[in-house]
């Protein structure tokens, strides 16, 4: 990247080099200590008090907490329900959004202008100010406490149709045409001509919309009653507060929960920070 | 209109079709719903009665209302400017070239893919008197003290948006990133010709073109504070007292503890409202902000 080389002539030149590493690294240091302190914690055997802050971190270790957890809980059950619904959210989104996107992008039809504008219209839209109505409406669809009343609500995100429309846009008329000419059904187009071209916008897309959902709390926290429909976000508070006082269970139970997010980001780093750069939206 | 053009206004329906009915159902007429439920005295056996604006009538001369609107723009105010300023700090951190950059980004990064309920648990126990790391630490440095950080109003915002800065920063510092290596290379070898100083560098170069980015960090920080609850419900569930509760949890409480989901439905809509007035501000003045669009 020439931005590198640039840093790179200009970095010589900079006497406060040093101490700004210095300030980046303790800074590392900060951010990453209570990710640190909780996975310290959650190997502490359970009758071990800490009196220093160094305590925290020196052995012995165990992983009879992990034991106690996985045999004293549901936490697996529950992290298969966030990982189902994550999945199958992520997945619907995907479809619904491209589906939409390609239409508003590659045909031509009436109100399709109007259309594009009543979709864009849907990002000013607050879910959190609409969770009153929406309990209402899963309600009424008899779909409180279901996998599809978690699911529905979110899987009709404009932002996606928005991405990806630009996206196809992208896409030279030229080549539609011509495939068209050739016989091509609109299905195919979509499918083998069109999507292809948009993986990286798909990937990240997905990605962001997998890490939201695995990590929603507001709308299942309202839509789950029973305990095995409990996703992980909802799991780990009934969990935790039964152990007020101790809390190396409660810590394990956090570290278990956050450790395959962990190694997730590790290996999808690129396309989640990609995802973010273009879609720029906070959870 | 003839045969053909039927044909051809019809083609596009199974593509939009799908999304279109989601969107509408879950999107769209809930805010039909919400402004109906509104207006009805509304419970969860849902005996209705038509109450015209009454609910809004009691909700705008609600103390609790207004404290929990108040709480909600103190945390705005208070969170944003941190935010931001804290966001730009870090990314100016994480562009320096060195060979732990990777690590470095990715630490200011990853608290924002744990989910609130880590978070926040993490944050009670570690704050917690005589036995959590933080006081631990701060009697370490040989200051004698106890504070009971969740026990007290200040303390508690203190703990909360402390919380939320470090969950959350990583997400703005990315967008910072992203701008900060968009700048031309070109800009800075002028200046250097010219004989500029680093310090001059930064702030004639660096943040006029940062400005636009800059802008729409702040309005989506602002709307996403606006919307504060998980990491308040789970850490401080609102208190001491009410003095940390938020609007959605006052929402909340009302509609789900209370049952009275006409009343929360109508500071719904009036939570709506303002979220509606700051994004269309959003679209006005975010200038590439826009490129949402």
């Amino acid at each position: 990247m020439s931005n590198q080389q640039q840093s790179a002539l200009s970095q010589k030149r900079d006497p406060l080099r040093l101490p700004k590493v210095i300030l980046a690294l303790f800074m590392t240091f900060l951010f990453l200590f209570p990710i640190f302190w909780m996975i310290f914690v959650s190997l502490k055997p359970e009758s071990q008090p800490a009196a220093s802050p160094l305590e925290w971190f020196l052995p012995p270790y165990t992983f009879v907490n992990y034991i106690d957890v996985i045999g004293g809980s549901d936490i697996f059950l529950w992290i298969w329900n966030s990982f189902f619904v994550g999945i199958v959210t992520t997945i619907l989104t995907l479809v619904l959004t491209s589906l939409a996107a390609f239409a508003l992008s590659k045909m031509k039809f009436r109100y399709r202008r109007a259309l594009f504008v009543f979709f864009i219209a849907g990002l000013m839209v607050p879910g959190e100010a609409m969770i009153i109505p929406l309990y209402e409406i899963i309600g009424a669809m008899n779909l409180l406490d279901t996998y599809s009343g978690l699911i529905l609500p979110m899987i009709a995100a404009p932002l996606g149709v928005i991405i990806l429309k630009s996206f196809f846009d992208g896409v030279p008329n030229e080549v539609i045409e011509s495939a068209q000419i050739d016989g091509c059904t609109d299905i195919r187009l979509f499918w083998n001509i069109v999507l292809p071209l948009a993986k990286p916008a798909l990937a990240a897309i997905g990605i962001l919309t997998f890490i939201g959902s695995w990590n929603n709390f507001l709308w299942p926290y309202l839509a789950i009653i029973s305990e095995s429909l409990y996703t992980l976000p909802v799991g780990i508070p009934m969990f935790n507060s039964n152990y007020s006082e101790s809390y190396i269970l409660p810590m394990t139970v956090n570290a278990l929960a956050s450790i395959p997010v962990i190694i997730a980001f590790l290996l999808f780093e690129k396309q989640i920070v990609k995802g973010i750069s273009f879609t720029g939206i906070k959870g | 209109m003839n045969k053909k053009s039927w044909k051809n206004e019809l083609r596009p329906l199974p593509f939009i079709l799908p999304f279109f009915i989601v969107y509408v159902a879950f999107t769209v007429f809930p805010i039909f719903k919400g402004m109906q439920m509104s207006f009805f005295n509304w419970t969860l056996i849902e005996q209705q009665d038509f109450i015209g604006l009454a609910h809004y009538q009691n909700v705008l001369t609600d103390p609790n209302f207004w404290e929990a609107f108040g709480n909600t723009t103190l945390f705005v105010v208070l969170s944003t400017p941190t935010m931001v300023i804290l966001a730009l700090f870090l990314a100016l951190l994480a562009n320096l070239n060195t060979r732990f950059r990777t690590l470095i980004r990715g630490a200011f990064f990853i608290p924002s893919i744990l989910s609130v309920s880590v978070i926040s648990y993490v944050a009670i126990f570690m704050l917690q008197p005589y036995t959590g790391v933080v006081n631990n630490l701060i009697q370490a440095f040989g200051i004698d003290q106890e504070p009971f950080w969740l026990a007290e109003p200040s303390l508690a915002w203190v703990s909360i948006i402390g919380v939320t800065l470090w969950w959350t920063v990583g997400f703005n510092m990315i967008l910072f990133l992203t701008s900060l290596q968009n700048i031309p290379d070109d800009l800075y070898e002028a200046a250097e010709v010219d004989g500029a100083t680093r310090m001059m560098m930064f702030w004639k170069i660096t943040l006029p073109q940062l400005l636009p980015i800059t802008r729409v960090i702040l309005l989506l920080q602002v709307l996403a504070s606006f919307k504060v609850f998980g990491q308040i419900l789970l850490i401080t569930g609102g208190g001491p007292g009410t003095s940390t509760r938020p609007i959605i949890l006052y929402i909340y409480e009302m509609g789900f503890e209370r049952y009275d989901l006409g009343y929360a439905a109508a500071m719904s809509y009036l939570l709506f409202v303002v979220l509606l007035l700051l994004s269309l501000v959003q679209l006005r003045l975010g200038g590439k902000g826009g490129r949402m669009i």
